[in-house]
């Protein structure tokens, strides 16, 4: 990203002003669309200037669709996807007279879609301004006006004492402020061997070390609360419902790295999110475990949250700090890697929301605990998600090298209809078929099956799910979520799409160089992951895809 | 530090990229999204270059030198990735990039000479209202040369990428054009274009007349 | 790119000081495109729209393309013949009855250091006469003047590279991203990278938005504010005793002075809060390696070259110059004004700066000429116009230069040229002065000329012709040299490269310099007879008796204008981005759309309280004069101060200005005019007046 650009904002405000993003979302929200002039208020507020913040107006979803009195989104996510074909969209399109993306002429309604609204217990979802509801009448019960807030999906763990199920306590901050030296916490957390929570698995003590040993006074802890993969409500739960346990995460990994200060990037689609953040940080404040000389440790930390706008792009950490500095969710070449140059070019970790979770438990019971969760598997435990197709969908505490089967059967009850396949840990994993279930739960095992751990959400297609349909489905989201910097990506995908779009059989030999161009050439996980679900479909459903 | 570039071994300052060694050596690779006064962007992904020990190619321009590396420029996949990220920017062209432009040439140097992507292509859209400078929005492939010339070399903070996958392009101002931004005509979005779509008005008659 | 077109010619650019190489295209016998060159070592690949989009004046339809001699009242066509013809005639006479003295010349300080060269020879060799200077006169003659008396040589002590190498810059009465945009815009990348701006003048120019702290001092106090700085560095330690010691002179007679300007003091004549001159002395002073640079907001004053020598001082005292990071960049104007007196296209200098009145200089001189050379100095150039109105002055030889619209008090200066017998203008259109010539000769562009400019960096640099003079047109040294042999003098030159072999061979300071040498990068002098050449000054000794540096002691004076009930607001002049100082070649290009006027700026309260509004037409009058320009109401100026620019001879800007000038030098008090500025009230008219009418 540019040095110039995030030196002007910085310069001109550092971290407390609203970024120019803040500025044109309230204009969205308050008057249903964004004028030249909001624009121009953005570029004074914040110090970036006109022309970058017009760049910015035009990337991210929520700024580009025009708002009528009554707003409704339409959720169009896998899981959403898998429960209906997609056919709540042209109902709800058909019956209200407005294509997606249109406002009514008289201004009284506009219709978007959105992904994901984190409801897959219970698809399809609907969101009606900042009312959520899903069921399968969820289409008919908008339209005469009764939806109301979707209940909760399940939050269960098969922990006799469950690690992250369980609700945030400071105990684990306590314990390292009054008996752990930074290097002490540091050192407990790469011990450890916690993986990114978030995709990546990037072991999160090795990359604390980094952001400590960097030079410079002032540095960042961010959390990654951009859960944007469709079929996962893992992080909303965490953020909605214990939300003090990754403060409580942040605050440790402050104290570890040397740094004061927490963001937490929360999604608009989640719009309880920020929200329940909040008031864990205000009574956070008020109970003394954030703020200045915390526990009169001399560690002081705070926290601040804000919202993103619509890109999915944005949970990779390179876009999300971008989005936190109020620019385009674009992502930057790496290195320089964040934990040496991040948020306003100072080093700053991401970790993503159940990472920080996993924190707490290693601050107070150690490593070793921590390893002894899941014996013979990787460390720590996991949450997972399963989506409405399942007999009891909800979010799951579980132990890595469980098998898929006992996940699916045992604890979600089996798919009512008969499993197809599952696509596990976003829709850039790829997709296990029902006859390869006894594989473990656990990040080696699901890679030797072309998969990935992921983020751990899994979903559930059954017979009514055509795999061709699903190949659109994926391409078109990920074409529509390019950040559109990389060639490979930002053509490709698009291509890719219009491939399993178009009535054509689809050309293998030149699906190939497209799948290759992607894997190898693309600038991050979003182009470079794309192919991974294509890929199982090639291997396990090629009659389905309609080959030429 | 020294490393390896086709079988040349080659000297160069710490903090130096690849593409910077493999110049150096005398070997050629190209580049799209690319400028040497700018900092390396690391979009085009057509300066792929294999490395020995590394699971796939690397891109040369925003990759550093270590000590001992061994690049390879003809490796295969590389060039084969090259070639097929060349074939797409090609075909979200409405036509042919003219002969004289940098994206011709990497074309010409990957040996392709069309695609096999046809599919849909950027709308035809030109700004001519500066009395130098003309934008054909329709040639842009998002390189991000002009805006990072605008801001990293003026600093005059003209110009942004807008948009967002397949329908990215660039704008100046609010996008009422290069006159109505705080652009000071200063032409390096012009020089550092690969493909034409920032010109000049009397370069623009010159391509029409080489190219009825 | 350059198969595209028939030629390619790497050249360097005839508009600013800054001295961008380019690259000029050629097909079908025009330039098509001009681009950077990516090793100017000046420019490193990047140019502005003037180097590199405005161009097309050079076959603008009024073009001059033939002689043209005056003949009742009209300029007629005429050949070449004619006009050499008239030209020796009338100069003969004019000198053969009044003296060789009787007659002046200006040389262009947009034209090639070879032109400049020959040009001083036409008039000290085939006129006999000392009575030649060019526009530096009116710009930085207050720093050539300022310099050599404290340090020794007149030029920048360092490079734009040095921007790189500081912590810290003040820049000074000047505003790099209007005037000097190539450098402006690479102070404002080295200030978002770190480096700490101190920008001192009276508008909040745009790098102050870039910058750790703005002074905006009232017009006209630029030395208190300098005196200022130069007494917190001496009472807070700030100073480097050792470079004190070692490589200066007279610091204890400054040391004296400057108890008299304590922050409080500065604060009252300058309006500048007194801990800003403390902020100020501290950043420059903490910090290793810091350079000052400077333009016309310092020297077109009154006091404008003992400005210069205290911000001399201020350098001196901390030992902050020949070293890398650490230099004094005047900024100069125009693309060779820093040539042309180099040149020694001057009244009192030879090439290098040396006095007309040294025999052995003068000596060298006469013997390569073959003709006896006065030593008596000649005139300066307000000292021309003033023998002109006087009746002593009778003829005048204009060559590229538009006094009747950049010269201050432009109604002196047409009476200068309405008295004269004879006028001969070398130039490349008509203009404001032509009106008043009995002969004009089509001159060259710098597009059509070879040759060597130098910029402010004292980097010369080879000048080589894209396109062909146009119609009759000839290059300027084709000019001069056959006017010179219709005086009798044949000078003999083959061509421009050995026009500078002899001036290497009769100047010290350029002995190594050839056209082979430039080559791409140009060499900054001086430069040594094997090629060395001097890219920092002043590394071991200063170029003065002794080797050492002198302080200079002056107090601060009062300006030569000042405000008072009718004249309430003070008028600054500079110029704009898109134009340059007389228009007379962006103006005839698609700047004009950008650009089409000279706006006057004023601040939102001066406005308010005189019910002016924004795009209003108003009338501004100064104590010699009256215009009508467009407002503009900003608050980059500061209130009780207006700006406008000088680029549209529809303004007529420089009628405002008065005949206050640089004690030393003479260059005119561009800065500081006190003016009444009000609101049409009634129908516009449309040719400007004098105070009086």
């Amino acid at each position: 990203m540019s040095d110039n650009l995030v030196e002007l904002i910085r310069r001109h405000h550092g971290e407390t002003a609203p970024t120019a993003l803040e500025v044109l979302k309230e204009a969205i929200e308050s008057r249903g669309a964004v004028t030249d002039d909001d624009r121009r208020r953005a570029a004074e507020v914040s110090g970036l200037p006109e022309a970058a913040v017009h760049g910015v107006s035009t990337f991210y979803d929520d700024l580009l669709q025009p708002r009528g009195r009554r707003h409704l989104r339409i959720c169009t996510g896998t899981a959403c996807f898998a429960a209906t074909g997609g056919s709540q969209v042209a109902e709800l399109s058909d019956a209200l007279g407005l294509d997606l993306g249109e406002r009514s002429a008289d201004g009284s309604i506009s219709l978007a879609e959105t992904v994901c609204l984190g409801l897959c217990h219970s698809s399809p979802a609907l969101r009606d301004g900042d009312l959520v509801d899903a069921g399968g009448d969820v289409v008919s019960r908008a339209l005469v006006g009764q939806l109301r807030d979707a209940a909760e999906p399940a939050w269960r763990s098969v922990f006799e004492e469950p690690v992250l199920t369980r609700p945030g306590d400071w105990s684990g901050l306590e314990r390292a402020l009054r008996r752990l030296t930074p290097e002490d916490l540091l050192e407990e957390v790469t011990a450890s061997e916690v993986r990114g929570r978030g995709g990546a698995g990037f072991p999160a003590g090795r990359k604390w070390q980094f952001a400590r040993a960097a030079p410079g006074e002032q540095k960042f802890i961010v959390a990654n609360g951009d859960e944007g993969d469709p079929g996962s409500y893992i992080d909303k739960q965490l953020m909605e419902v214990n939300p003090a346990l990754v403060l409580e995460g942040m605050a440790l990994a402050g104290y570890a790295v040397g740094a004061s200060h927490g963001f937490v990037l929360t999604r608009s689609e989640y719009p309880r999110s920020k929200p329940a953040l909040e008031a864990a940080v205000s009574a956070a404040r008020a109970q003394g475990w954030l703020g200045a000389d915390i526990l009169g440790s001399g560690h002081s930390f705070d926290v601040t949250v804000l919202e993103g706008a619509g890109s999915y792009v944005v949970g990779e950490e390179t876009a999300l700090l971008a989005c936190l500095e109020g620019l385009r969710g674009v992502v930057s070449a790496r290195p320089p890697f964040p934990a040496e140059r991040g948020l306003y070019g100072r080093p700053t970790v991401v970790n993503n929301i159940e990472t920080l979770a996993n924190i707490p438990f290693i601050a107070r019971r150690g490593a070793a605990a921590y390893a002894a969760l899941s014996p013979g598997a990787s460390n720590g435990s996991k949450l997972v998600c399963f989506n409405e197709r399942f007999a009891r969908p909800g979010v799951w505490e579980v132990r890595f090298g469980t098998s898929m089967r006992e996940l699916c059967e045992d604890l979600a009850g089996g798919v009512r209809a008969g499993l197809k396949a599952l696509q596990i840990g976003g829709p850039l994993g790829g997709i296990l078929p029902a006859h390869r279930l006894d594989t473990a739960f656990d990040f080696d095992a699901l890679a030797a099956e072309g998969c990935m751990l992921g983020h751990g959400s899994i979903v559930a297609f059954d017979d009514q799910t055509d795999m061709r349909s699903l190949a659109r489905h994926l391409l078109r989201f990920g074409a529509h979520e390019s950040c559109g910097k990389c060639f490979p990506c930002r053509v490709g995908l698009r291509r890719a799409h219009e491939m399993f779009a178009a009535e054509a059989p689809v050309s293998r030999e030149r699906l190939e160089s497209l799948l290759e161009a992607l894997e190898l050439g693309s600038l991050c996980a979003h182009g470079g992951g794309m192919p991974a679900p294509i890929r199982s479909l090639l291997r396990h459903f090629p009659d389905e895809l309609g080959l030429g | 530090m020294r490393l390896t570039v086709d079988g040349r071994e080659v000297e160069v300052e710490p903090g130096s990229t690849v593409l910077e060694a493999v110049r150096r050596a005398g070997s050629a690779v190209p580049t799209l999204c690319y400028d040497p006064r700018q900092a390396p962007f690391g979009a085009c992904r057509v300066c792929l270059v294999g490395l020995a020990g590394a699971p796939a190619p690397i891109a040369a321009c925003t990759t550093p030198c270590r000590e001992g590396m061994s690049i390879d420029t003809r490796d295969p996949a590389a060039r084969r990735v090259a070639a097929t990220v060349v074939e797409l920017v090609l075909s979200e062209l409405p036509q042919a990039p003219a002969p004289h432009t940098e994206l011709a040439e990497v074309a010409r140097s990957l040996g392709v000479c069309g695609t096999r992507f046809a599919g849909a292509t950027h709308e035809v859209e030109h700004d001519e209202r500066h009395p130098y400078l003309v934008l054909r929005h329709e040639l842009c492939i998002s390189c991000g040369r002009c805006v990072r010339a605008c801001d990293e070399l003026q600093g005059a903070f003209a110009l942004t990428a807008t948009g967002r996958g397949f329908e990215a392009n660039i704008a100046a101002g609010l996008g009422g054009g290069f006159r109505e931004s705080t652009c000071v005509s200063c032409g390096a979005c012009a020089d550092t274009c690969p493909t034409g779509a920032i010109t000049e008005h009397t370069l623009l008659t010159l391509e029409q007349e080489e190219h009825p | 790119m350059s198969d595209r077109f028939e030629s390619t010619v790497t050249t360097t650019c005839g508009y600013c000081g800054v001295g961008c190489r380019l690259e000029a295209h050629v097909t079908g016998g025009q330039v098509a495109s001009i681009t950077p060159a990516s090793d100017g070592p000046a420019n490193h690949g990047h140019t502005c729209l003037k180097g590199r989009f405005a161009h097309r004046f050079a076959r603008a339809r009024d073009r001059l393309t033939e002689p043209l001699v005056r003949e009742g009242g009209r300029l007629r066509a005429v050949s070449w013949e004619r006009a050499l013809e008239t030209i020796s005639t009338r100069l003969g006479e004019i000198r053969a009855e009044h003296g060789p003295n009787a007659i002046a010349g200006l040389a262009s300080s947009r034209a090639t250091n070879e032109d400049c060269y020959v040009m001083a020879r036409l008039m000290r060799a085939a006129i006999g006469t000392n009575n030649i200077d060019n526009c530096s006169r009116v710009c930085h003659s207050p720093t050539s003047f300022a310099l050599r008396k404290s340090l020794g040589l007149s030029g920048a002590t360092g490079c734009f590279d040095d921007i790189d190498h500081a912590e810290v810059a003040i820049i000074i009465g000047a505003n790099p991203t209007q005037g000097h945009p190539v450098v402006g815009a690479r102070m404002k990348q080295a200030a978002l990278r770190g480096l700490k701006l101190i920008t001192i003048d009276p508008r909040r120019i745009e790098l102050a938005d870039y910058g750790e702290l703005h002074l905006a001092p009232r017009a006209g106090t630029n030395a208190a504010v300098v005196l200022g700085m130069a007494h917190v560095l001496e009472r807070d330690g700030l100073t480097d005793p050792t470079f004190i010691a070692e490589r200066t002179e007279g610091y204890d007679t400054l040391g004296e002075l400057l108890e008299h300007y304590p922050p409080a003091t500065v604060h009252e004549i300058s309006g500048i809060p007194a801990t800003d001159i403390e902020a100020a002395a501290h950043l420059y002073g903490e910090a290793r390696r810091a350079s000052i640079a400077w333009g016309l907001g310092v020297t077109e004053h009154k006091y404008g070259s003992e400005v210069v020598r205290l911000i001399c001082n201020v350098a001196l005292m901390t030992g902050k110059v020949g070293q890398a990071g650490s230099a004094l960049l005047p900024l100069r104007g125009q693309n060779n004004v820093q040539g042309s007196s180099d040149m020694g296209a001057l009244p009192d200098t030879y090439t290098a700066y040396r006095s007309v009145a040294d025999e052995r200089v003068a000596g060298a001189f006469e013997a390569a000429w073959g003709v006896p050379l006065s030593r008596e100095p000649g005139y300066k150039v307000p000292e021309m116009l003033d023998a002109a109105v006087a009746g002593e002055l009778k003829a005048m030889y204009i060559f590229g230069e538009d006094i009747a619209q950049t010269d201050p008090n432009s109604a002196h200066v047409v009476k200068a040229l309405e008295s004269l017998q004879f006028v001969v203008c070398q130039d490349i259109f008509e203009n404001e002065t032509t009106r008043y010539a009995d002969v004009v000769l089509p001159a060259s562009a710098f597009l059509e000329k070879q040759g060597t400019f130098t910029n402010a960096e004292r980097r010369i640099q080879l000048v080589e012709p894209a396109i062909p003079p146009p119609g009759q047109a000839r290059t300027d040294l084709e000019i001069i040299a056959a006017v010179s042999r219709a005086l009798g003098h044949e000078m003999g030159y083959a061509g421009p490269s050995e026009v500078m072999d002899e001036i290497a061979a009769l100047t010290p300071d350029f002995a190594g310099v050839s056209y082979e040498r430039l080559g791409r990068r140009g060499l900054q002098w001086p430069v040594a007879p094997d090629g060395s050449d001097a890219p920092i000054l002043y590394e071991e000794r200063f170029s003065l008796p002794g080797g050492r540096a002198r302080f200079a002691a002056l107090p601060y004076k009062e300006p030569g204008d000042a405000v008072d009930e009718g004249f309430p607001l003070i008028l600054v002049t500079g110029r704009v981005l898109e134009h340059y100082n007389a228009g007379t070649m962006t103006r005839r290009t698609g700047n004009l759309e950008l650009v089409d006027r000279d706006w006057l700026e004023i601040h939102p309260d001066d406005a308010g309280r005189l019910w002016i509004s924004d795009g209003e037409r108003v009338s501004v009058r100064s104590r010699v004069g009256r215009v009508e320009l467009c407002a503009r109401v900003t608050e980059r100026i500061e209130p009780g101060h207006v700006f406008t620019s000088f680029h549209f001879p529809e303004a007529r800007t420089n009628l405002l200005v008065g005949s206050s000038a640089d004690v030393n030098t003479s260059c005119p008090e561009y800065k500081v005019v006190a003016v009444d500025v009000r609101p049409m009230s009634e129908r516009a008219s449309t040719r400007p007046a004098l105070a009086s009418a």
